[in-house]
């Protein structure tokens, strides 16, 4: 139907006179359909993250693939024959089942009563409280590890205090034991995912079941329950799969315990003479398959829950009064606080200064020898804490540029990569650093064309920043991508129509909007990447060696004093900077109102 | 600097579903059209294919002449001079006023003298003026709508969108904030296409309203025709507080379905089955026109000021009468609807 537009006489017809002096657009364009900037951004991804991981795909089932003598393309299921016929490889994957599932079923069952306590209970310092999660969460799990250790060993500081008897101490290197440190370690997780559902879960639906005559153990039974079922699955999930995927437990604790777990498998099969890639590419595709069982599992439940039900939008809900009950939970909290950061973090530290373990507190044991020598830069020690401050600065400025380049182009491109790079992403984060790293040496130490590429070199700290810069990229893009989803569409839509073309609106709309949670990516990845662990001691270079590898390494010759000495400098170094960084980005954060439109 | 719109066979598909379908649609320079539909007739899209902010499947835009999208070629809205109202305002929360209006303008490296004068201009004819200095959520409702409406006159567009800016505005400021919008709109000369569901605010804003069904436009016509000549059935049944009744018609005379009274006469030429529009003011006192009676039971009522809204079953019908009494419920009324406003809607 076409119809013709009427004429109209007055300020319309002198505004129209107008039009003829208007300086209109350019040439009109073609609608682009291939960008050289947008392929070479996923060019990049797919280098970093998705042909590593295809390589110890291929190696698993081609086993000749990187053979130095005689290299083939013979598919072959001999060493996965071979792995499932190894019965030290067995009973590593039957471990970390078990310890992985007995950790996500406590871990869940302590995070989900910390955030309903922190939460929605009147306790005293639950300010202070709510911050443990996040300590905890940041503290690495190699530290926590070892420093149960320190505290648990026969002749360690338990012991010696008389808390626990040296027959306790023996049975603690044992399955229970390993749960209760992984417990301690990854209950955080549930914390966050049930402590936000809880925050979600507005009063409203307990309002309605009050009037509706029913009591707070009914309200609790048959209201709230059912509506945090989903996050209580989620968070059993995510626990399961760190659990599995972690190596800090693995490479310490569990080594000490000789309670062989799959992680550490892949790591000795693909760095321990004589290396067999093989094998490692078989528990790889193990602990692979494993992991994406227990991702799609979790894809699956969130698509169930219906994100409207549980909205942010719900009010507040009341805090229950625990009246004579206070007390007493108040020091549970104060006693998870306590076991998961004190103690950890006191036992190193008195390590740090003392000479001896045996010695224990006794004043002639004290010394400042072990932390100057850490601070030295010219003692191992002192030199791998400098490299990992470095290394982690580039790692973290590295992934956050991409994450933003890449969510910058993904914003665009909508239809095809958007859910892929997404699935890759959320996928990568599950991924353990072990198989990343040994990626990285397949693609770079093994694949012609790579394996003499000038740069990144394997063996030097290029590769190494590069794999922890691909490490924390998924975790970068995941957040940049969440808080670019919190701003409204029209924002960016309205900078369009007012004449700004895309680097413009990135750098004036998108970026000061989200400059919070960048800073957030940044220091996330700042302070994991000191501490990182798995793709450390993978891709140890040969000169410049980061903190993470030593600590270990002088863990397990004796030289646990100056270990505890590099962590506990590491970590006031990085506590310090993160602090300080995050307290200069709020002072010169744009200010910061409502980004989702304009409310009042 | 306003311009003519013209949508020539404009289709999109969005998820395999037919949002436009082959639509035309012209506007004048310094036209106000606005595009009125339920949710889902495709009034949005158009009006983000028009921005540039969507691409159509098929079909040519122009304004004033010139190609903004077709099949080989496409103009990226950052070029394209438009300006639009958003629904949420829009308004960057991390800039002030002066800054969110100066946006724009810096990016198409308009001189700074000039960008100054512009300035002063829209903050001025919006009532702004001593806000410049202030950040979006330090404004009321009202006064953001209006930095949204001086954001866009400040870059002198083409062509002004408007997508249900009154929607988050409460009832007592709406209508004020529509009369003011609307007086400046017309004061400027702007062209503009106005995106609502509200057809008493289409009614009020537009020099003509598209109506649109399933991605096409069921009539384009000023409000008045529309009121008075609905196209069809479903136009009518659009316009609020209009009560549709079946009827078969021949010759003027005309029977209500399942009445078994006299029929009732009727300027419609149409004979066969059709529509019969009852518009609430419709209704006389029965002796009127005693020739068009009709006799009811009330089911509801509703004081509304100068007049009671009744609602006054018909037999199995149902129809809305103004009415100056407010008779109780269950009460007998009688009425009489004037020949010449008894409008026959074929089908």
């Amino acid at each position: 139907m076409s119809v013709s537009g009427t004429h109209r006489d007055g300020a319309a017809a002198i505004a129209r006179g107008a039009v003829a002096s208007t300086r209109y657009p350019a040439a009109a364009r073609k609608p682009a359909r291939f960008s050289l900037a947008a392929a070479l951004i996923y060019a990049a991804f797919a280098l970093l993250i998705a042909v590593p991981l295809l390589l110890v795909l291929a190696q698993a089932v081609v086993p000749g693939l990187f053979d130095v003598t005689a290299p083939s393309l013979a598919p072959s299921l001999q060493p996965l024959l071979r792995a499932f016929s190894s019965s030290t490889i067995l009973v590593s994957v039957l471990h970390s089942l078990e310890l992985a599932a007995m950790a996500a079923a406590s871990a869940t069952a302590l995070g989900a009563g910390f955030a309903f306590l922190v939460q929605r209970c009147d306790l005293p310092g639950r300010r202070v409280l709510a911050a443990l999660p996040w300590l905890v969460f940041l503290t690495p799990s190699y530290l926590k590890a070892l420093a149960w250790v320190l505290l648990m060993s026969p002749g360690g500081y338990l012991t010696q205090l008389g808390v626990i008897s040296s027959g306790f101490a023996h049975g603690f290197f044992s399955l229970p034991g390993l749960i209760f440190v992984q417990t301690l370690n990854l209950f955080p997780l549930a914390a966050f995912v049930i402590g936000s559902a809880l925050a979600g879960l507005g009063s409203e639906y307990e309002d309605a079941a009050r009037l509706a005559g029913a009591r707070p153990r009914t309200v609790w039974l048959r209201i709230n329950l059912p509506l945090l079922a989903p996050a209580i699955a989620l968070s059993l999930i995510a626990i399961f799969a760190e659990g599995l995927s972690d190596f800090g437990m693995a490479a310490t604790i569990a080594r000490n315990a000789r309670f062989d777990l799959l992680t550490y498998g892949i790591y000795a099969a693909a760095s321990d003479y004589p290396v067999d890639f093989p094998l490692a590419g078989a528990q790889a595709l193990i602990l692979l398959c494993l992991v994406v069982a227990v991702v799609l599992a979790d894809r699956m439940l969130r698509r169930q829950t219906d994100p409207k039900l549980i909205s942010g939008r719900s009010r507040p809900a009341r805090r229950t009064r625990l009246g004579l009950w206070r007390l007493p939970a108040t020091a549970a909290l104060i006693l998870v606080a306590i076991l998961a950061l004190g103690l950890p973090l006191a036992g190193i530290a008195v390590r740090a200064v003392t000479r001896t373990l045996g010695a224990g507190l006794s004043a002639e044991n004290f010394t400042a020898a072990q932390l100057a020598a850490a601070l030295s830069p010219e003692t191992l020690a002192g030199s791998a804490f400098a490299h990992s401050l470095f290394y982690a600065v580039i790692a973290a400025f590295l992934a956050c540029a991409a994450a933003i380049l890449l969510s910058a182009e993904l914003d665009r491109a909508k239809r095809v990569m958007k859910p892929l790079i997404l699935a890759i992403s959320l996928g990568a984060v599950a991924i353990p650093g072990v198989v990343l790293g040994f990626g990285y040496i397949l693609l770079w130490n093994r694949l012609p064309g790579f394996r003499d590429a000038p740069f990144p070199d394997y063996g030097s700290p290029s590769l190494l920043v590069m794999g922890y810069a691909a490490a924390a990229l998924p975790y970068c893009l995941i957040i940049i991508l969440a808080a670019i989803g919190q701003l409204a569409p029209s924002l960016g839509d309205a900078a369009r129509l007012q004449g700004a073309e895309s680097f413009r609106r990135l750098v004036r709309i998108t970026l000061p909007l989200i400059f919070l949670s960048i800073v957030t990516a940044f220091l996330l990845t700042f302070i994991r990447t000191v501490f990182e662990l798995p793709i450390s001691q993978l891709l140890i270079p040969t000169s410049g060696t980061p903190a993470p590898p030593v600590v270990i390494r002088l863990f397990n010759h004796d030289g646990d004093g100056l270990a505890s000495a590099l962590s506990l400098v590491s970590m006031l170094a990085t506590g310090g900077a993160a602090g300080a960084i995050w307290a200069m980005a709020k002072r010169i954060a744009p200010r910061r109102v409502s980004a989702t439109g304009a409310d009042a | 600097m306003t311009a003519a719109l013209q949508c020539r066979a404009v289709s999109k598909t969005l998820g395999g579903r037919t949002v436009l379908d082959g639509l035309d649609l012209d506007i004048a320079a310094g036209e106000v059209v606005s595009l009125l539909g339920a949710s889902g007739s495709g009034k949005t899209t158009l009006l983000r294919i028009v921005a540039g902010l969507h691409d159509p499947d098929r079909g040519e835009i122009t304004l004033d002449g010139r190609t903004v999208w077709s099949a080989g070629a496409a103009v990226p809205p950052e070029r394209r001079r438009i300006g639009m109202v958003f629904q949420d305002y829009a308004l960057w929360p991390h800039m002030t006023v002066a800054q969110n209006l100066s946006f724009g303008l810096k990016a198409q490296g308009v001189a700074a003298a000039e960008i100054a004068q512009r300035l002063d201009h829209a903050l001025e004819v919006t009532r702004l003026g001593g806000l410049s200095a202030r950040y979006p959520a330090e404004l009321s409702g009202g006064q953001q709508q209006r930095v949204a409406i001086a954001r866009c006159l400040a870059a002198r567009p083409a062509l002004m969108l408007f997508d249900e800016p009154l929607s988050n505005l409460d009832a007592a400021l709406r209508e004020d904030m529509r009369v003011e919008m609307m007086a400046l709109v017309h004061r400027e000369g702007i062209t503009a296409l106005y995106v609502t569901h509200d057809q008493a605010e289409a009614m009020a804003v537009s020099d003509r309203i598209a109506i649109m069904r399933q991605g096409v436009i069921a009539q384009f016509d000023t409000p008045q025709r529309i009121y008075d000549a609905p196209a069809d059935s479903f136009v009518a049944g659009f316009i609020g507080g209009f009560s549709l009744l079946p009827v078969s018609v021949a010759g003027g005379r005309f029977r209500i379905a399942a009445d078994d009274g006299p029929p009732l006469a009727t300027d419609s030429p149409l004979s066969g089955s059709g529509m019969l529009v009852v518009r609430p003011e419709d209704a006389r006192p029965a002796e009127l026109h005693p020739g068009n009676r009709l006799a009811g039971v009330v089911q509801a009522r509703a004081f509304q000021g100068r007049c009671w809204r009744l609602a006054v079953g018909l037999g199995p019908h149902r129809i809305r009468l103004d009415w100056p009494e407010g008779p109780p419920v269950g009460a007998a009324i009688a009425f009489s609807l004037p020949p010449e406003r008894c409008t026959i809607l074929p089908g």
